[in-house]
């Protein structure tokens, strides 16, 4: 290796707390992307097999535009000339006993095996022996299902067990290999219907087509047929705004991740500055300077990536849960499984740790080609040419500010666009850092010198004079801490509109039924109906329809209760509004408005069972329970357009002045309670909506604290910098009569006096980031307002994570004055 | 006649910006034969060592004509001044400025390595003949300044340079070591008639010196013999 090289390298271990510091930066941001991009990748991969596997063979679907269909249109398709195989199927959610959501599939054993061939290779024993008994009770037992072996192994059942669920207790009498990883359980079709009271419906019915347009041509009216291509793109579609976010927030921590190989490859220039000019002076030619500085950066990116790797991969293991569940909670059932461990993703992190460290290597590395020999040597790169280096820097901020304004304001951009803008603002703002510290150090000198006296005077001093570091340091942890209030701000906001929607929208007393998990019978819903003294008994229902090609939500009311008992958000007017619904109206909600372009008075067309229908569109109002667009209709026109009975919940109002409140709410829960049906009240529906939400924004939380973490290194490493560079001036100070208490207190002030700086300019850009989030980010994704709430909760944290970090990083640096300063003396080399 | 190693003409140098002129040399003219050691005298900011990089090409001048070795400084571009410092030139600085993660033996094979002429054995040669055999593998700060300005010689002449500038090379010595390292370098100087370039304060260096030259407010003085120093 040339001397050169050797000569740069050889800083690596010499400092090597700093280089561990460095390392450490470096693999938190690549870990924040593997683990992110890993997990989401997961998540999605999960489910595209779970789909291809349900689908199995089969070339389309069938099924009603919305809720089940009659099994009695079987022979119908049994006799259509284009159809060459069927299978009717029922697709379901089951809540086992110790709280875990997996699908149940009713299917017809005989049937299915030729849609999904694997589902039959069913094993019914221990051994490879099969029971005849154990196969026929699958038929015969309406309590039998079969179970698929990953999730039989990890609940611990054996054929003949029994496992406990909401629905009662079901017998295990077989289990099937499972490919997907989607938790699945199988029972023969008619016990589903028993089961889940669909008797003599389906919900869908599994297709091999031998001519798709003719089959199409007789089955189009009241009918939503989708290939198996078209499904999976339904299934993608609804997670294309959650992905982007995601994608978003991934890229997030990788800038900060570069921000931080960059702020190390500065320190690098800054430290490496007097060497080169000593080299330049010996011959050295700029590219042997070039190769030497590039190598020590790549050691640290590839090293620090393939950490990343490491440490990303076990990331992915708490995101995938997190990300499984949020897209379960929001979209639809999935429940994917971590990655395998795989080689590459140790490459996948070395590669993006050796990219980040180019292109955060890439401005540093110009500015050391660019080092003049003659005053690198002479110390003199001081703070006049920091301070104009500022400016320049500062210029170049502006630009790319006012570029990125430009980028936000046009409407209708995709939001990759968008989201550029916004990363330009936060590179754009990171330019103006150096500047803002010079305007701010007269401020900043006044309030180090009244907390530390003539350290912290020195330690304003020395913040103000090495602007190289300092400048950059700062930058990073003002990112950081900047992502921590915008998105704070931002979370903290989209919940307060939450709560307020809920206060407007969900407000009956009690909940009978649950989405997806218990539907309340229309019976039952009626026997409510008949109590006396209930103020109102709202039926509700909420199906996925498509909207041209495009997924969304229709919901089933009661529009005389909720106008009685709810105070809708109108984007205008107010409960007049429900008048247009109760006349055969629709009412929408703002996301469904943007997205499509719908407005008051419009007409929109939704397929019905007797084919197209239009609806005229009497008022929008706000909506977050789908950002695809919910469509809102009584529930007469709902029976007449889809023929849908099924009703999800029921929600029960009670006047609050009634005398019989206590007695009436009682006797709900007790007649629900008789029917296996469950009950939630409104404070505890509130509740777990709420909690879906913290779930799904956990991921976000994760991504906040990351990227402090990796700023925080930062900071460390710049206060590490300042400590071993200094050594003369110790030596000076102590030379003078400074204590080594004074110089510790002096090296926690610079810290502090970092933090204080970052914080200072993150309570702009934070707030900036935060409006941008909720008015452009969101609007553009989601096609939801969210309301700006100010609060002052982020701010606190990101002050209370500011102090705790500037302090945290100086502690090793103020160990090292205290064991060393005591030595220290002026030395000329 | 014998080309001089070094002519300077009529050479300007201004580090005066934002309108102001503020020049360290004033149509400084100089001319050093092959083989002389020379002493240079002045003042703390009287031009010396902006002098030093301009022959060295690690500065542009404002204004004259600097010729090394029958060559044209500027228009032998960056490429060629790089050529020149690696394999004509040597230096010695009065803060030694040896890289500190490499060795004694380290730096001085650096030189050759720049220039193209790896050869350990010309490192150890070097050091041996600067008094540091068997310190070899020591790091900068495990050397006293004596030593550490010795690897600074052996590291300026192992690669053979025609010129060597030395600048304050006692400055950051006392006396005796100082003396120590003046003989050495001029000892080795003549035995490879190199010539010597020294800026200097110490009146010592006078003893070692052929010329001696004396700057004054950017300009060179011709002096006769070092008395006027001595006083």
């Amino acid at each position: 290796m040339k001397i050169v090289t050797r000569s740069f390298l050889r800083y690596l271990p010499r400092r090597f707390s700093l280089s561990l510091l460095q390392l450490l930066g470096v693999a938190c941001g690549v870990a924040a992307v593997v683990g992110m991009t890993l997990a989401a990748r997961t998540a999605l991969t999960s489910f595209a097999q779970a789909v291809e596997f349900l689908r199995g063979k089969a070339t389309h679907s069938i099924q009603r535009p919305a809720g089940p269909m009659s099994e009695g249109l079987l022979t119908k398709l049994a006799h259509d000339s284009a159809v060459e195989w069927f299978s009717p199927a029922i697709d379901r959610r089951l809540r086992l006993g110790h709280g875990e959501l997996v699908r149940l599939l009713g299917i017809d054993p005989f049937l299915d095996r030729t849609i999904r061939p694997e589902l039959s290779r069913v094993r019914t024993s221990e051994t490879r022996s099969s029971h005849p008994e154990t196969a026929f009770s699958f038929l015969l037992d309406d309590r039998a299902v079969l179970v698929d072996r990953d999730l039989a192994a990890e609940l611990g059942l054996t054929v003949g067990q029994r496992i406990e669920t909401l629905k009662g207790s079901l017998l295990v009498t077989g289990t099937f290999p499972n490919p997907s990883g989607e938790p699945l359980i199988l029972m023969d079709i008619a016990h589903a219907q028993k089961l889940y009271g669909l008797e003599g419906q389906v919900d869908r019915v599994d297709l091999i087509l031998s001519n798709e347009s003719a089959f199409r041509s007789r089955w189009k009216d009241g009918f939503l047929i989708q290939s198996g291509r078209q499904r999976s793109g339904t299934f993608s579609a609804m997670l294309d705004a959650y992905r982007l976010n995601l994608e978003a927030l991934s890229l997030l921590a990788l800038f900060v991740g570069i921000f931080l190989i960059y702020n190390t490859a500065m320190f690098a220039v800054v430290s490496r500055r007097r060497d080169a000019g000593i080299l330049r002076c010996l011959g050295a030619k700029r590219y042997e300077i070039v190769v030497a500085f590039l190598t020590e950066i790549l050691i640290l990116g590839v090293i620090g990536g393939a950490l990343g790797g490491l440490i990303g991969y076990f990331l992915t293991r708490l995101l995938t849960g997190l990300i499984g569940s949020s897209i379960s909670n929001l979209y639809f059932f999935l429940r994917p499984e971590p990655p395998a461990w795989s080689y590459w993703i140790l490459i996948t992190g070395i590669f993006l740790g050796f990219a980040a460290s180019l292109l955060g290597a890439f401005v540093p590395l110009v500015e050391l080609i660019r080092t003049d020999p003659v005053k690198a040597l002479s110390g003199r790169v001081g703070s006049g040419q920091n301070v104009r280096k500022a400016r320049k820097t500062a210029v170049a901020g502006l630009c790319v500010l006012a570029a990125s304004v430009i980028l936000l304001i046009p409407r209708k951009a995709h939001i990759y666009v968008s989201f550029t803008g916004i990363f330009g603002i936060v590179v754009g703002v990171s330019l103006l850092t150096g500047v803002a510290l010079v305007q701010l150090s007269p401020a900043l000198k006044w309030i180090l010198y009244r907390l530390g006296k003539l350290p912290g005077k020195v330690a304003a001093g020395n913040i103000r004079q090495n602007l190289g570091r300092t400048g950059v340091a700062i930058a990073a942890f003002m990112v950081a801490l900047s992502m921590s209030i915008g998105l704070g701000s931002m979370i903290g906001s989209f919940r307060q509109s939450l709560i307020w929607w809920m206060d407007t929208q969900i407000r009956a007393d009690l909940y009978v039924g649950k989405i997806d998990e218990a539907e309340v019978p229309e019976d039952f819903y009626e026997e409510l109906q008949k109590i006396p003294g209930l103020g109102g008994v709202h039926p509700y229902r909420n199906v996925q329809v498509m909207y041209g090609d495009t997924p969304v939500y229709v919901s089933a009311i009661d529009a005389s209760v909720l106008q009685r008992y709810t105070r809708f958000g109108w984007l205008s007017g107010g409960n007049e509004n429900w008048e247009a619904v109760k006349r055969g109206g629709v009412i929408i909600s703002e996301s469904f408005s943007r997205r499509f372009g719908v407005q008051s008075g419009d007409t929109i067309v939704l397929q019905g069972i007797h084919g197209p229908t239009a609806f005229s569109v009497g008022a929008i109002f706000y909506d977050y329970t789908t950002e695809h667009g919910l469509v809102m209709m009584d529930r007469l026109t709902f029976l007449h357009v889809f023929g849908d009975r099924t009703i999800n919940n029921v929600g029960i109002f009670i006047d609050p002045n009634n005398p019989r409140r206590e007695d009436l709410l009682s006797l709900v829960k007790q007649k629900a309670r008789e029917r296996g049906l469950p009950v939630v009240t409104q404070a505890g529906l509130h509740a777990s909506i709420l909690d879906v939400f913290d779930t799904t924004f956990a991921i976000t939380r994760s991504m906040r604290a990351i990227a402090i973490v990796v700023a925080f290194f930062g900071i460390a490493g710049a206060l590490l910098t300042f400590f071993m560079e200094r050594r003369r001036e110790f030596g000076i100070y102590r030379a003078l009569g400074f204590s080594t208490g004074q110089v510790a207190r002096l090296t926690l002030l610079e810290g502090l006096g970092m933090g204080m700086v970052s914080y200072l300019l993150s309570l702009v850009v934070g707030t900036l980031l935060a409006v941008l989030l909720i008015n452009v980010i969101n609007l553009r994704s989601f096609h939801w307002t969210i309301f700006f709430h100010p609060a002052f909760e982020p701010y606190v944290l990101t002050a209370v994570t500011a102090i705790m970090a500037s302090i945290g990083a100086a502690v090793y640096p103020i160990w090292k004055v205290w064991r060393t300063y005591p030595q220290m003396q002026i030395r000329e080399e | 006649m014998v080309q001089p190693i070094i002519r300077i003409v009529d050479l300007w140098k201004d580090f005066g910006g934002d309108g102001t002129f503020s020049p360290a040399l004033r149509g400084t003219n100089l001319e050093i034969k092959s083989g002389e050691i020379v002493a240079l005298f002045g003042k703390s900011g009287s031009g010396k060592s902006t002098l030093f990089n301009l022959i060295a090409g690690l500065d542009h001048p404002t204004r004259g004509r600097i010729e090394v070795d029958g060559q044209d400084l500027v228009a032998l571009g960056e490429k060629g001044r790089t050529g020149l410092r690696r394999s004509r030139l040597g230096f010695v600085f009065q803060f030694f400025n040896l890289l500190p993660t490499l060795t004694a033996f380290e730096n001085t094979f650096l030189s050759l390595e720049l220039a193209d002429r790896p050869d350990p054995v010309v490192a150890l040669t070097a050091l041996k003949e600067v008094g540091l055999q068997g310190k070899e593998h020591r790091y900068p700060h495990e050397l006293s300044g004596g030593e550490q300005q010795r690897v600074a010689v052996a590291r300026a002449m192992v690669k053979r340079p025609s010129i060597i500038l030395a600048d304050e090379p006692t400055g950051n010595l006392d006396t005796t070591t100082g003396d120590q390292i003046l003989r050495l370098l001029t000892h080795r100087c003549r035995e490879s008639r190199t010539t010597l370039m020294m800026a200097t304060h110490s009146p010592l260096t006078c003893r070692y010196a052929t010329r001696v030259l004396q700057m004054v407010d950017g300009l060179i003085l011709e002096e006769a013999s070092c008395q006027e120093f001595n006083r």
